[in-house]
């Protein structure tokens, strides 16, 4: 991912030139402003800005407290949290990230809480997009956040400043948007204070509000409120009027302090121009080439680039659009089966002032779709020249860019015939769970090409638990490397019936689906044969949906959940996992004078569902295939039976690990031997160890498998983290003694 | 400012004060028979500048001293330069795109912006990185990737059509591609409409420094652009400590093998527009919820496309066991082909040339079965 490259040298001045992209440029205006606490949880694109802070934690660089939450929502309570206590509190996150935080923030508005929220925004769709849309900034509207857009890298820093200055004063909470990848990803100059003392004297000290550690006046917070709500709403109303009343001078005077200006929105081009295009974000920022273009032509056009959402700058707008005859609202989203959010908002303002204005709603880039130059000329040419345009552009709400596609020849007919049920069995050994390699070789495969990394723990291990089910396979995924590498529209790797839904509820969806194949099959009205649904995820996927795993098992749902555990969310980055080893190297966890990577030993999945008292648990690993094969069988006889299993299976990633490919069966092997990642099963609450070093006398010191496993995890075999390296043997001696006692006895 | 004993000038950051913009500042030392003269010059051009007051503003005509006036190689509309670097995840394009930009903003006096293809970016998944840089004041407005480069720089030729690189490149471009063939051969292979076609065989100069591709390719770009070779050895030896020599060899390894021949456009091949983003698929022809039915588009190896870059295994049968331990190690489904419970070889449209099989391949009495190439 992005790094920042270096600042550029130093001005005797108070700013100095910084490159860096908008990630970057989020993470240096959160270190200038003097936060008491980060909360984090990974999610593209905004994934860097908690890297970057995180990177000057691990160097000592600054005091803020850096936390890691389980999922954005466990984030957003970490927030809530400090804010409550009295702390600054600053949160990052995009798309899905905010919608699965979207119970806490009207809390966090409701409460008066100023948490400042840095959205790097992206589509919210049904097919997983990780680009540029709106869907997340809409989502907020209505939410009582003030909402502050950044339409340049620069732009970012500095609203960072106004936003936490005016949150403070009214107590509300800010978010701060601006366009993921194209701009949070976007490597410009910009100009950031040498010394953050000149900023820290502006946001000054923040109004004053009841807090949760007040122990002399002790109060209440987040009650249970009846009729009195209503009087909570005024209260968040009348912060808003105040918040609209107070912007003005916090913009003018980051002016005088910085030389940078900004308002409620920019009016661009003729100031009598009769055709506007209002335009948000980057977006707008592109189109004042359009603007320049469509000036040096003589056409009289004018542009409006929101920079404040919420609180709505109805006046504003009304005066940059005022003697407008056609307005062109280009949105990068939709509301679908309804006029667009900021065109709504446009026309309600200039109805009520008395203005009467065409207003066309185009909606452009979803998906991270590029709007260029020639995009916003098409655009202005609209506004120009309607209602005189061609008909499909007579339309009030369109779509720019999109396209219908060829009925002539779609795909490659016959290119693949579907696996039918015989094909699809072992055969040899019958019933039992014990095969020999030689069975699994005329298993078809279920997945076909796809473009992993070269030497990926994912198929590897995916393949071979496949090759060892008989019968019809549904697969369900959580979002992870193994979906986004496989189904990149408009093709798929996969010859078995696929669904992919979100990053943690993949044990909820196989729950809707194994009671519909029970019910279908009841009633009639499947007669496909056996039917194994296996649910695929990552370690991180089982972070966030830990709950939902819990749930399953509890429930005793007949299907498998096999996770592939690497050791960290290696999609997006490869951010910090619970499952990671203590010490280990993660993009937002790194090694520096203030802190040596992961703070905590790793998590223990199995151990953990060892008290839903599923039938099967197991672990199991790709270089002991007898025994993995042996486990995928019982899986399916166990699903057979009507229960819930667990697998978890050792997945190496030579790119985040940053380890040769080749070496991956090694350090797998070594995995086992150093009892790190034991082979076992727990059956019905009967804990079997499967290889026992110890007995075989093959077992390895964890120093071997630190130095093998690569570049994240190197550090911890050399002598300068020795007092480490032991805690983490004597970590994993503890836990390898009491497994060989459970496996001793029974009841344990 | 640090006395500088060459004629060349020292350069250093400050803060206009008619302005207030960052400028960067020349002191320009040189020798007369009165001893060393001192001069200070503003490298800095804006349309805020104030030649009516500053002392510092160069008279009409006086070229900047820089050890010469620097000039891009191309400037389109608004004095932008565009370069598209096209390669493969994991072969260093950003970063080398990222240092490039860093001497372009730091010691070349320019502005501009650096924007890179992302998404999921796998090992060796196509990539690219956009640079543009002006010398203008004029700001950076565009976002996203440059469809209409001036400068194409290609790590794998082999991918040009398959990934549309020459569609939206301008007249007159310069390409520089990784190849050991002829630049004729090259332009062939590419159909570029016109421009210079610079050639060099990266990938052998890389392997002999036992550097990566991104270096030779990068001294050779910072060469079209104009830049001096030492202007990125700093930044090269700071970004990889570890690795300074074998970096530095593949930077310098560059110099001596470019080949590189001007094709004025004689018809032979069109120019061609930036590709379209329509497919084939489209909301007239998509199944409900966006769903892909696997008979029509299952994912297929396509002839030029990048696992033939890569060099799969050699197999020997009469080595072979057929003890099953490559297949269950092989993380890609159809690069190892079993016929009749036995193994018959690597199929190089399916295999990523990981060797996580030739790891586990056990040796018998006639070796191993599996070998790397």
């Amino acid at each position: 991912m992005t790094r920042a490259i270096t600042p550029v040298g130093e001005t005797p001045a108070t700013q100095s030139p910084y490159v860096c992209d908008g990630n970057h440029a989020a993470a240096k205006a959160i270190l200038h402003a003097g936060y008491d606490g980060e909360g984090y949880y990974p999610i593209t694109p905004s994934s860097d800005v908690g890297e970057a802070v995180s990177e000057a934690v691990a160097a000592g660089e600054t005091d803020i407290e850096f936390v890691i939450g389980t999922s954005e929502l466990a984030v957003a309570g970490i927030v809530t949290g400090m804010s409550i206590a009295g702390g600054r509190a600053v949160d990052v996150t995009s798309a899905n990230g905010l919608l699965l935080k979207a119970e806490q923030m009207p809390v966090i508005s409701g409460l008066g809480l100023p948490v400042i929220l840095n959205l790097s925004t992206r589509a919210v769709s049904g097919p997983l997009n990780i680009k540029n849309s709106h869907d997340d900034l809409v989502q907020a509207l209505g939410w009582g956040w003030i909402i502050l857009c950044a339409p340049t890298v620069q732009a970012i820093y500095d609203m960072n400043f106004i936003a936490l200055k005016i949150a403070e004063r009214v107590n509300l909470p800010a978010i701060v948007a601006y366009d993921g990848f194209h701009t949070s990803h976007a490597v410009r100059k910009i100009s950031v204070f040498a010394d953050p003392a000149p900023l820290r004297k502006f946001l000054g000290a923040p109004a004053p509000r009841p807090t949760l550690l007040d122990f002399d006046d002790p109060k209440t917070f987040g009650p249970y409120m009846n009729d009195d709500l209503i009087n909570n709403k005024v209260l968040l109303e009348e912060k808003m009027t105040e918040a609209a009343r107070r912007l003005p001078e916090i913009f003018e005077e980051y002016r005088a302090l910085s030389g940078r200006a900004y308002g409620w929105l920019q009016r661009e081009g003729d100031p009598e121009a009769r055709s506007i295009l209002v335009a948000l974000n980057s977006a707008g920022e592109t189109a004042k080439l359009g603007l320049e273009r469509m000036r040096s032509a003589r056409e009289p056009v004018g542009l409006v680039i929101p920079t404040v959402l919420r609180p709505f700058p109805e006046k504003a707008f009304v005066e940059a659009l005022e003697g407008a005859r056609t307005i062109v609202v280009a949105e990068r989203v939709s509301q679908y089966g309804a006029g667009n959010f900021l065109a709504n908002e446009i026309g309600a303002a200039l109805q009520r002032a008395g203005h009467g204005a065409d207003i066309l709603q185009r909606t452009y880039g979803l998906g991270g779709i590029t709007f260029t130059e020639d995009d916003s000329l098409h655009l202005f040419d609209l506004a120009l020249k309607f209602p005189d345009v061609p008909e499909a552009e007579r339309r009030i709400k369109a779509y720019h860019g999109a396209w219908p596609g060829r009925t002539d020849g779609n795909g490659q007919k016959g290119a693949f015939c579907p696996l039918k049920a015989e094909d699809l069995r072992i055969g040899a050994n019958g019933g039992s769970d014990k095969i020999s390699l030689k069975d699994i070789v005329r298993m078809p495969d279920r997945i076909g090409q796809h473009s992993a990394c070269p030497g990926c723990g994912i198929f590897s291990n995916l393949g071979l638990f496949l090759r060892a089910i008989e019968g019809h396979v549904v697969l369900i995924f959580n979002t992870g490397c193994g979906m986004v590498v496989t189904t990149g529209f408009p093709n798929t790797s996969f010859k078995v019936p696929y669904f992919h839904n979100l990053f943690h509820n993949g044990a909820s969806t196989a729950t809707g689906v194994v009671t519909m194949i029970e019910r279908f099959r009841r009633q009639g009205r499947l007669d496909a044969g056996e039917v194994t649904v296996i649910v695929v995820t990552g370690d991180g996927g089982d972070d966030i949906g830990m709950d939902q795993v819990i749930g399953a098992a509890l429930r005793d749902d007949p299907f498998i959940l096999l996770e592939y555990d690497n050791k960290g969310y290696m999609n997006t980055g490869g951010q910090l996992c619970y499952t990671g080893i203590k010490g280990q190297i993660s993009s937002n966890a790194r090694v520096g004078p203030a802190q040596t990577g992961k703070r905590t030993h790793h998590k223990d999945i199995v151990e953990i569902l060892r008290g839903t008292h599923a039938h099967y648990l197991f672990q199991a690993s790709e270089i002991f295939p007898v025994d993995f094969v042996r486990k995928a069988r019982k899986s399916q006889r166990f699903v057979r039976e009507g229960h819930f299993v667990f697998g978890k299976v050792f997945s190496v990633c030579p790119l985040n690990w940053g380890m040769e490919a080749s070496t991956g069966p090694d350090a797998a092997r070594l995995a086992v031997e150093s009892c790190f990642f034991p082979l076992l099963e727990i059956e019905h609450g009967k804990t079997k160890i499967n290889h026992d070093p110890d007995v075989k006398k093959t077992r390895a010191p964890m120093k071997d498998l630190l130095a093998k496993l690569g570049g994240a995890f190197r550090h911890l075999a050399s002598d300068a983290h020795s007092g480490l390296c032991a805690e983490i043997q004597t970590e994993v001696d503890r836990r390898w003694a009491r497994l060989k006692a459970m496996h001793e006895s029974a009841l344990l | 400012m640090s006395p500088v004993m060459s004629g060349k000038p020292s350069i250093e950051w400050h803060t206009c004060p008619f302005t207030g913009l960052p400028v960067e500042m020349a002191e320009v030392r040189a020798g007369g028979p009165k001893g060393v003269s001192i001069r200070y010059q503003c490298l800095t051009r804006a349309e805020s500048c104030r030649p009516d007051v500053c002392p510092l503003y160069p008279p009409e005509g006086e070229e900047i001293a820089r050890g010469g006036p620097y000039e891009l190689p191309y400037r389109a509309e608004r004095g932008f330069c565009s370069i598209l670097m096209s390669a493969l995840g994991g072969d260093g394009a950003n970063t080398a795109a990222k240092l490039l930009f860093e001497v372009a903003l730091t010691e070349m006096g320019l502005d501009g912006g650096l924007d890179a293809k992302y998404g999921s970016e796998k090992t060796g998944t196509p990539t690219d990185v956009s640079i543009r840089l002006t010398d203008t004041a004029a700001p950076v407005r565009a976002s996203g990737p440059t469809r209409r480069p001036h400068i194409l720089v290609v790590f794998h030729p082999q991918l040009t059509r398959s990934l549309g690189l020459l569609e939206g490149v301008r007249p007159d471009a310069t390409v520089i591609v990784n190849t050991t063939g002829s630049p004729e051969e090259a332009r062939e292979l590419l159909e570029l409409h016109s421009g210079t076609v610079r050639v060099l065989d990266a990938t052998g100069i890389a392997r002999r420094a036992k550097s990566r591709l991104n270096m030779p390719l990068l001294a050779d770009l910072c060469r079209v652009m104009g830049f001096p070779d030492a202007s990125l050895e700093g930044p090269i030896s700071r970004k990889w400590p570890r690795q300074v020599e074998a970096n530095l060899a593949a930077f310098r390894g560059a110099r001596e093998e470019v080949r590189a021949v001007y094709f004025p456009a004689a018809g032979r091949f069109p120019l061609r527009p930036p590709r379209s983003l329509a497919t084939r698929v489209g909301y007239n022809t998509m199944l409900n919820g966006s769903a892909i039915r696997a008979s029509e588009f299952l994912s297929a190896p396509k002839p030029g496309s990048r696992r033939s870059l890569l060099a799969a295994p050699a197999f020997n049968r009469e080595a072979c066991i057929d003890c099953v331990l490559c297949l269950t190690v092989c993380p890609d489904p159809g690069a190892l082909v079993w016929r009749d419970g036995k193994m018959a070889g690597v199929d190089p449209g399916y295999c990523k040339a990981c060797m996580r099989c030739v790891t586990v391949c056990p040796t018998t009495k006639k070796g191993k079965a599996l070998t790397a190439p």
